[in-house]
Parts: structure tokens; C-alpha cells; sequence
């Protein structure tokens, strides 16, 4: 092995600016945490009413929630990213996807959260509609029993233990959300992924240098999600109510 | 809404993709295989090994999960050159392989946990050592109440094998690129290979629930 | 107060319920009772619209029950019901439980909601657990501040659907108790129940179902003293005789 070692070059200025690569890297922590974060919020929320729809004793309503899981759930992210970037844009009128394609401003960070957020929302919903169904159908009657609208039974019913039960697996959903923004580099959004590739070029191979850092921000980053959500589950923790794993 | 597409240039490209997709499901397979059993031998370090031995399964799993696979497609493919000549997908059977492993030690862990101490101990009474007991008793039994989960993981497994697209191997998604870019139809090969990746989730999903139904069945 | 009326209902091809008629006057209390699999559980959540019915019409004070047009919270609101399994909310506290349908539903203030809740909670002797959570409290506790819960909404009657088959037998007598008591109150009640014992005491009519159908309703002395059918005949011997 002939690698040569030059823990110096974070401190080099990059070709294209006068940051250094360490700035970088930090400038492409903070895109990773936008991305993922912007992502979760749409895929929480969007997932949280599939799901409800998935559970609603409506039919039509849950057929709905169903092919949007289907449907969101069949292609890998990096080509629903692609769709989005490259597909979705073609579809529309002609102005707006002129628009689009040469004026929208921060279109690949966008973009991104769109499809990441859109993808993960999918799997969320498959966890609040297991969440709802793990509680008992007496439950439900119980709400309605009450003069509770099919919504109330919802509102205070049945969401607000379903979202308990179903914290330890949102955690990993939102651990996956955060590990899957990084195929964002391939619409050119500079996160972690990207700039660790152009590290690697740009110093003509410092391999272990450029992906360290990185890789060590995304285990940190993980870790700080993990107790975070850690706080949250015994925060929310009911008495004498023993929470499934 | 489609009046500026040409699809006429899918059949041309089909033997193409054709070869992509084999080499996903190759991946795919490979990393399911290799990764199921790698996974059990962790799982087991993990549940039975000396303390050394399963502080280090256990460092291999968490820093595995909790790195993004495609950081650690990149860490393979740029690394391995300084020791060996390596193809692209030669470097992805083996990372994915790698890392699907902490995955699948998971699912095994939690199935081998999932086995009544009872049946270990029924092993040890009628005389079966240790390893005996795992591989004869609890191992089938925790294989194949995981089978759903394992199958589960499988899904995902597939629809990342698209990420080799980053060091440039040719899976599904790569030969569509390939060839979307060398006919200028690149927006018609991504419409095309989303479908083929539809058909192929959607039916991998409707089999995990079917075993879902059987297993529920069986026990 | 409950008219049902030729009442028959369907899962699927399999029939649960067939031409049930049978009414509950205001103050009465009426025992609903028979073997596991008979269709009182059923019959008594189709009176608040709970399940469907296929056939026939049930009517609460007046209003239709299995009309499209009926608003069924309001409906609901006005008619407490009691479950097997408590059902009460986990992830809220006692006093939670009895404030969150008078306030979200009845639209009162949460003083108002509370105060009523604390009355309630000391007339079923609860009122010193008021801000534990229903995980905390035996089998026993729970189900009374589920008849707590069902009061707050002040109800013009009752169901109850097998109150004490959940509970160990220590605790059904200090669930009994409140619902002797309520009966004696004068409460609008239909009980589907197993114990004879409360049949006995506060009971006017008890109604044996089997197979679906209503084989026997009579009044209470008629039924303990020589019911008509010989399935009702059997139920009750060999349900004294244990």
C-alpha cells in the first residue's frame, strides 16, 4: 500500500472559492441537516394522514392511503429523485416548465426534499397505520361511544397512542431520512456525499481524509438523533403502560 | 402531456438493461446470501461470544447502521485500488454483502432472543453441546419466524442496489442512464426503468405479505 | 326510550342477528343474557349505532338509529356506554377521562368538566386516584371510573356490555354495587350480563338471547320463577348451579 498521508489538506483552500475544506465539509453537514429535516416534516406529516386514511373505515379514503403507499413505496429514492428532477418538469405546461428548468431558484435542494420527503412519507405511513392497529377496537368504540366525530376519535383517541407505540420505529424511520439524503448529490445539491467525491478528486486522491470527516459527522449525527428520540419516548411514557418494542 | 416523447427507443435498449437488471438482482442475491450468513455468525458473536468478541460484533453493527451505505459504497470502491484491482461491481457485491450483514445480524439477533430459553435448554438435556443446540434447535426456529423480516430487508436491499449508480456499475438504473444519455431520452429510460422497479417491489412486497399471512398461520 | 324493531344483521353471509324486536322504557333496567356467541354483545352496540344493522330500525328517544341522516355523536352523547374491556384512555389521567367528552363534545369549560369529573369520581370512590393513570388502577377501579365516565356525559340511559366479565371475582361486587345503586336511581339501564344476582336484585325484565334470536323476554319474576323455553331452562341451571 503506497498511500500517502496529508492530514494538512483541510486546511487548504478549495479550487473553485476561498474556503477551506474544512468549511466545506461543514457547509455540507448544514445541506445534509436541511435536507433531512425539511424532508421529515413533510413526510411526518404527510405520512401521519395516509396512514389515518389507511386506518378510516371509509373505503375510497383507504384506497387512496394505499396507492400512495404503493406508489411511493416501488421505486428506489435516487430515481424518484430523478423523476422529479428530470421527468416531473417535462410534464408540465410549457411556461411553468420553463420556469422550472432555468429560473426556479434552489430547484436541486427542492427537488430533493420533495422526493426524500415524498419517499419516507410512505414508510411513515406504514408505521401510523400499524400504530392505530395495534390498538384495540374498543378503543375506537369507546371514543365514538362518547359522541366523539369520527375525527375526535382520532384527534384524541386513537393518534395520541398510536404515535407512543410507534416512536421507536419513526426513530430508525428518521435515522433511514437522514441517511438517504445523501443521494442528493446526484442532482448536485453540495451535502456530505458530494463534497466528500469532490474532496477526493480535487486532492488527487486523499481517500481516508475527504470521507472521514464526513463519516464521523454522520455517526455523530445518528447518535444525536437516537438520544434525542430517547428523551421524546420516556417524555411521553404513560404509567402503567408497558410500550411494545 | 407525452406528445414530445419518443419511446421508440426502449426496444433497441432492451438487451442493455437487460444486463443491468441481472446484475442487480446478482447484487442483490449475493448480499442476501452473504449477508444472512455473515449476519448470523455476528448475531451469534453477539449473544454468545466472550466479551471481546462481542463488544466487536456489536462496534461492526452500530457503525454500519449508522453510517449512509452510500458513503460506505464510496469508502470500498476509492480504498480498495491502493491494494488490489477491483471492478466497480466486483466492489459492490462485496461492500453491499458487508454492510446488508449488520442488517440481517439484527434481524437474526432479535429472532434467536425471540426463541423460549426452554428450547436451549431442552438442546442441553438431551446432550447436544452448545453449537449443536444453536444450529439443530433455535437457529431454525429463529430463521423462520424471521423469514417476513428477512424478506423485508431483501425489499430495501434491491431498491439500494440502485445506489452503485455513484461509482458508476452497471445495475438497472445505470444501463437506463447509460443508454437514456446516449440516445438523448434519458426523461423516456427513467420512466421506463421506474416501471420495471414498480412491477418488481410491488410483487417482492405482495410475496412479503402473503408469508406474513402463512407464517401467522403456521404458528 | 330503546324501541328495536325486527332488527337482523349479517357478517358477511353468516347471520349474528335475526328478527330481534324488544323495547326499554324510561327508569327500566333490562338484563340481556345468554351463551357466549348469542348476539346480546352485538345486539347492544347496534343500539348506539356502533355496528350496523341490515334489516329492521332501532329508535333512542325518538331518533332513528340506523338513519343516514342521523347525527350518531349527538346521538351517542346522550347515551353512556360501559365495555367489557374499560376502554379507558391510557395516555390520559383519570380526571382527563371523565373531562375530555364533556368539554370536546358537550362544549363545557374545563372547571365545569373537572368539577363534575371530581363528583362523579367520589360518588364511585374514586376520587383520591383523580390524577393517576387508568395503567395504575386494578381491573376494579378502572371499570368504575368507566361508569363515571359515561355519567359525566349526564345520559339518558345506559348500556352495558358485560361489565364484569374482565374483572377478577373480588372485584365485580364493588362494580356491582354502582350499578345497584344506579338503578335504584331510577337510570335507564340495559345490562348484558351474566350475573344473575344483579338480575335478581334491580332487574324488570331480562331478555335470554341465543343463536342470534331473542328466545325469552319477560319479566324478571316470570323469568326466574318458570322461563318458557327449554334453552333458556338449561342457561339458567347451569349457570345457578355452579
Amino acid at each position: 500500500m503506497n498511500y500517502q498521508w496529508n492530514w494538512g489538506v483541510f486546511f487548504e483552500t478549495i479550487p473553485s472559492g476561498d474556503v477551506t475544506y474544512l468549511t466545506w465539509i461543514i457547509h455540507g453537514l448544514g445541506w445534509t441537516v436541511a435536507i433531512s429535516l425539511c424532508a421529515w416534516i413533510i413526510a411526518l406529516s404527510l405520512g401521519s394522514i395516509v396512514g389515518t386514511l389507511r386506518t378510516a373505515q371509509h373505503r375510497g379514503l383507504a384506497l387512496i392511503g394505499h396507492a400512495w403507499v404503493e406508489f411511493f413505496r416501488n421505486v428506489p429514492i435516487l430515481l424518484q429523485l430523478f423523476l422529479w428532477f428530470f421527468v416531473v418538469p417535462e410534464l408540465l405546461p410549457h411556461d411553468l416548465s420553463m420556469w422550472v428548468k432555468q429560473d426556479m431558484p434552489a430547484k436541486e435542494f427542492i427537488t430533493s426534499v420533495l422526493a426524500l420527503g415524498l419517499f419516507t412519507s410512505a414508510r411513515v405511513a406504514e408505521q401510523v397505520r400499524a400504530g392505530i392497529q395495534s390498538l384495540s377496537r374498543g378503543q375506537r368504540n369507546a371514543g365514538l361511544a362518547l359522541g366523539f366525530t369520527q375525527t375526535q376519535t382520532y384527534r384524541y383517541v386513537l393518534l395520541p397512542m398510536a404515535f407512543r407505540i410507534i416512536i421507536p420505529p419513526l426513530t430508525s424511520e428518521f435515522m433511514n431520512a437522514f441517511k438517504n439524503s445523501g443521494v442528493a448529490y446526484a442532482v448536485g445539491v453540495w451535502e456530505m456525499v458530494f463534497v466528500s467525491r469532490q474532496m477526493v478528486e480535487e486532492t488527487g486522491g486523499q481517500v481516508i481524509e475527504s470521507l472521514i470527516v464526513p463519516t464521523v459527522l454522520y455517526i455523530i449525527c445518528s447518535y444525536a438523533a437516537n438520544l434525542l428520540m430517547g428523551v421524546i419516548e420516556r417524555r411521553s411514557h404513560v404509567p402503567g403502560f408497558i410500550v411494545a418494542k | 402531456m407525452f406528445s414530445n416523447f419518443d419511446f421508440s427507443v426502449i426496444p433497441p435498449s432492451l438487451p442493455y438493461i437487460w444486463q443491468g437488471l441481472v446484475f442487480s438482482f446478482r447484487l442483490t442475491v449475493t448480499a442476501m446470501l452473504g449477508g444472512i450468513i455473515i449476519g448470523t455468525l455476528l448475531a451469534l458473536a453477539r449473544l454468545s461470544g466472550g466479551k471481546a468478541l462481542g463488544f466487536a460484533a456489536k462496534t461492526y453493527v452500530d457503525l454500519m447502521r449508522s453510517v449512509p451505505l452510500l458513503m460506505m459504497i464510496l469508502w470500498f470502491f476509492l480504498l480498495a485500488p491502493f491494494f488490489m484491482k477491483i471492478t466497480p461491481e466486483t466492489s459492490a457485491l462485496i461492500t453491499f454483502t458487508l454492510f446488508q450483514a449488520a442488517f440481517y445480524s439484527e434481524i437474526m439477533r432479535a429472532g434467536i432472543q425471540s426463541i423460549p430459553r426452554g428450547q436451549i435448554n431442552a438442546g442441553f438435556a438431551i446432550g447436544m453441546s452448545y453449537w449443536q443446540t444453536m444450529g439443530n434447535v433455535v437457529l431454525p426456529q429463529a430463521f423462520r419466524n424471521m423469514v417476513p423480516v428477512l424478506l423485508t430487508q431483501t425489499f430495501i436491499l434491491f431498491q439500494d442496489t440502485s445506489l452503485v449508480y455513484a461509482i458508476g456499475a452497471t445495475d438497472l438504473l445505470k444501463a437506463a442512464d447509460n443508454t437514456g444519455k446516449l440516445y438523448g431520452r434519458t426523461v423516456e429510460m427513467y420512466i421506463f426503468v421506474s416501471l420495471i422497479y414498480f412491477a418488481i417491489c410491488f410483487s417482492l412486497s405482495m410475496f412479503v405479505k402473503y408469508m406474513n399471512k402463512r407464517i401467522a398461520i403456521i404458528r | 326510550m330503546i324501541q328495536i324493531q325486527n332488527v337482523s344483521k349479517w357478517y358477511g353471509s353468516f347471520q349474528v342477528l335475526t328478527d330481534c324486536t324488544t323495547q326499554v322504557s324510561k327508569g327500566e333496567v333490562v338484563v340481556v343474557c345468554g351463551p357466549s356467541g348469542s348476539g346480546k354483545s352485538t345486539l347492544i352496540k347496534c343500539v348506539n349505532g356502533l355496528e350496523p344493522i341490515e334489516k329492521g330500525s332501532i329508535i333512542v328517544n325518538g331518533t332513528k338509529v340506523n338513519d343516514p341522516a342521523t347525527d350518531l355523536p349527538k346521538l351517542r352523547s346522550h347515551v353512556g356506554m360501559v365495555f367489557q374491556h374499560f376502554e379507558l384512555f391510557p395516555h390520559m389521567s383519570i380526571i382527563q377521562n371523565l373531562a375530555i367528552g364533556q368539554v370536546k363534545v358537550l362544549g363545557r369549560s374545563q372547571d365545569e368538566a373537572h368539577e363534575r369529573g371530581m363528583k362523579l369520581l367520589d360518588r364511585v370512590g374514586i376520587k383520591m386516584h383523580a390524577n393517576k393513570y387508568p395503567g395504575e388502577l386494578s381491573g376494579g377501579q378502572q371499570q368504575r371510573v368507566a361508569i363515571a365516565r359515561a355519567l359525566s356525559m349526564d345520559p339518558i340511559c345506559m348500556l352495558f356490555d358485560e361489565p364484569t366479565s374482565a374483572l377478577d371475582p373480588e372485584m365485580i361486587t364493588e362494580v356491582l354495587d354502582v350499578m345497584v345503586e344506579l338503578a335504584q336511581e331510577g337510570m335507564t339501564m340495559m345490562v348484558v350480563t351474566h350475573e344473575m344476582g344483579f338480575a335478581r336484585k334491580v332487574a324488570h325484565r331480562v331478555i335470554f338471547m341465543d343463536h342470534g334470536q331473542i328466545v325469552e323476554d319477560a319479566p324478571k319474576e316470570e323469568f326466574f320463577g318458570k322461563p318458557h323455553s327449554d334453552r333458556a331452562q338449561q342457561f339458567l341451571s347451569k349457570i345457578l348451579n355452579h
